[in-house]
């Protein structure tokens, strides 16, 4: 038997990087390791001139290395080409000229509505939850949004979200065990990851799974591999699991 | 007038139920030798106002001086977890979040900025925040007929704002990423620049035009050296591990206290290097 060389971690960021476009504007948040470390991939791989965009506003950070505990740091202007603070990010997605989005959320329904507020009553909830950030008007105005999560059980893929934080042009969600494609006002199974099987995404999805056909999520190549060892050597990507 | 007062003066000017604007973002560049001494002054009902808060929020909150928090996004970051204090207010009733996207503050401010009640705002066009909060609204634009959403604006009483350099007159600069420092200045009735050093007005005149916040606009200056620590200052330091890890494990108000204790020298010493 052949030894697997990578982990569920490594499909996600390759399959995210694999998403992206050359030429295509990009945005990453505060808390967002794993998309960051993905479109440098993806600028090292197929899309050299993606536009990596972020909050400190580095345009096209040349190295991502620095940022060890924070994706909203200082590091990454201070290697990028000019300076595009969050605000004229914010207004490029207004005027319709951001093409991806990458955004968080806790509980995700099969109506593509996103969860980032609260558990509970919204003015006197259970759970405090961090907040959506800039997701209730990026989802909406971004060309395409694309979540990421790295918990994927019953509780985060749920009938109906507790709240509804926004919904909008929801295109992908990317978890540990699968890629689900927002189409037709439902959340669908787009492809299930080598490391995982279609009893699994079941047994931890609190919806019923609605598919075209079984398709699997594209193993990572060796050139990713090799690439991803380069420019993310202190293993960022999996600062979440 | 001499707007080179003390950390302790510089406090005093917020006033309880006041809406205070912080400068920098998450683990980066927040006032917090100014967040220290406002808790350490007991000030209550404090009306916070962020795109995204950390250690600020959190820590204003965990001593009981927070009535309401409007940000679009409030926690440390991946390796540090959650805001728990804030957190747990918001859970309790003590503390009212008002939430926010990140922009719809950035416009509540504009807003201000620009002296008009409300803003326009694209893209909040979906969902339970437009529903659940009495800031946002959506009308009918009266030259198209169609539907916009407006956001109230806010109006901060103080912005607090760290920064790397600024004279004794207070233009200051900001080295590194703005954030909406630059947004908050404009739109805060008084400023209060805390910064890593004190520069020579010649300096200053030098590079006239990298000035982001003109004197004329700041209501005080502070020195405090490490004043944005345990959170990051660009080109000066890097974050404290030890201590933001070290406060995000406590959990009574003497375990509090004591960290706002174990700053209080450092917090002070700006203004003993003035008085030598």
């Amino acid at each position: 038997m052949m030894t697997q060389s990578y982990r569920p971690v490594d499909i996600m960021t390759c399959a995210i990087s694999n998403m992206l476009k050359d030429g295509e504007t990009v945005f990453h948040g505060v808390s967002s390791h794993l998309p960051m470390v993905a479109m440098s991939l993806a600028k090292h791989m197929h899309a050299p001139d993606l536009v990596h965009l972020n909050i400190p506003g580095g345009v096209n950070p040349g190295s991502i290395r620095n940022a060890s505990y924070s994706s909203a740091g200082a590091d990454l202007l201070d290697s990028g080409e000019a300076y595009f603070p969050l605000e004229e990010v914010f207004d490029l997605s207004m005027r319709g000229r951001l093409d991806v989005a990458f955004l968080g959320g806790i509980q995700f329904d099969i109506n593509g509505n996103v969860n980032a507020s609260v558990i509970g009553d919204y003015h006197r909830p259970k759970l405090r939850l961090p907040g959506g950030a800039g997701s209730a008007v990026l989802i909406p105005t971004a060309k395409k949004a694309i979540i990421w999560r790295t918990k994927h059980d019953v509780r985060t893929f749920v009938e109906q979200v507790d709240f509804v934080t926004t919904r909008g042009n929801l295109w992908k969600i990317v978890t540990p065990l699968c890629v689900f494609e927002f189409k037709n006002g439902k959340l669908y199974l787009d492809t299930i990851h080598p490391t995982s099987s279609l009893q699994e995404v079941k047994d931890n999805t609190g919806f019923e799974l609605l598919y075209d056909e079984i398709k699997y999520t594209a193993e990572p190549a060796k050139e990713e591999l090799v690439m991803l060892k380069k420019i993310d050597p202190f293993d960022y990507r999996a600062i979440e699991l | 007038m001499k707007k080179v007062i003390s950390l302790a003066d510089a406090s005093a000017l917020v006033e309880n139920g006041d809406t205070v604007a912080f400068g920098g973002n998450v683990l980066h560049r927040a006032p917090m030798a100014f967040v220290r001494e406002i808790a350490r002054q007991g000030k209550k009902d404090l009306k916070i106002v962020k795109t995204a808060g950390a250690h600020d929020i959190d820590l204003l909150c965990a001593v009981g001086s927070v009535a309401t928090v409007d940000a679009g996004f409030v926690s440390y970051e991946t390796k540090f977890g959650l805001a728990s204090h804030y957190r747990k207010a918001v859970q309790e009733g003590v503390v009212k979040g008002n939430e926010h996207a990140c922009y719809t503050v950035i416009c509540a401010l504009r807003g201000a900025q620009m002296n008009v009640p409300f803003m326009p705002v694209k893209g909040l066009v979906a969902g339970e925040l437009l529903e659940k909060n009495e800031y946002f609204m959506v009308v009918e634009d009266p030259f198209s007929g169609n539907p916009v959403t407006l956001v109230k604006t806010i109006v901060p009483d103080v912005a607090v704002i760290h920064v790397q350099e600024c004279d004794a007159h207070g233009n200051a600069r900001i080295y590194g990423p703005k954030f909406e420092d630059v947004l908050i200045s404009r739109a805060a009735k008084k400023v209060i620049i805390t910064t890593e050093q004190i520069v020579p007005d010649s300096k200053m005149k030098l590079n006239a035009e990298y000035v982001d916040i003109p004197s004329f606009l700041v209501s005080a200056v502070v020195h405090a050296p490490k004043g944005a620590s345990p959170t990051s200052c660009y080109k000066k330091y890097d974050i404290d591990d030890k201590s933001l890890t070290s406060f995000i494990s406590m959990k009574t108000k003497e375990e509090i206290q004591g960290y706002l204790s174990s700053y209080l020298a450092k917090d002070h010493q700006g203004e003993r290097m003035a008085n030598r």
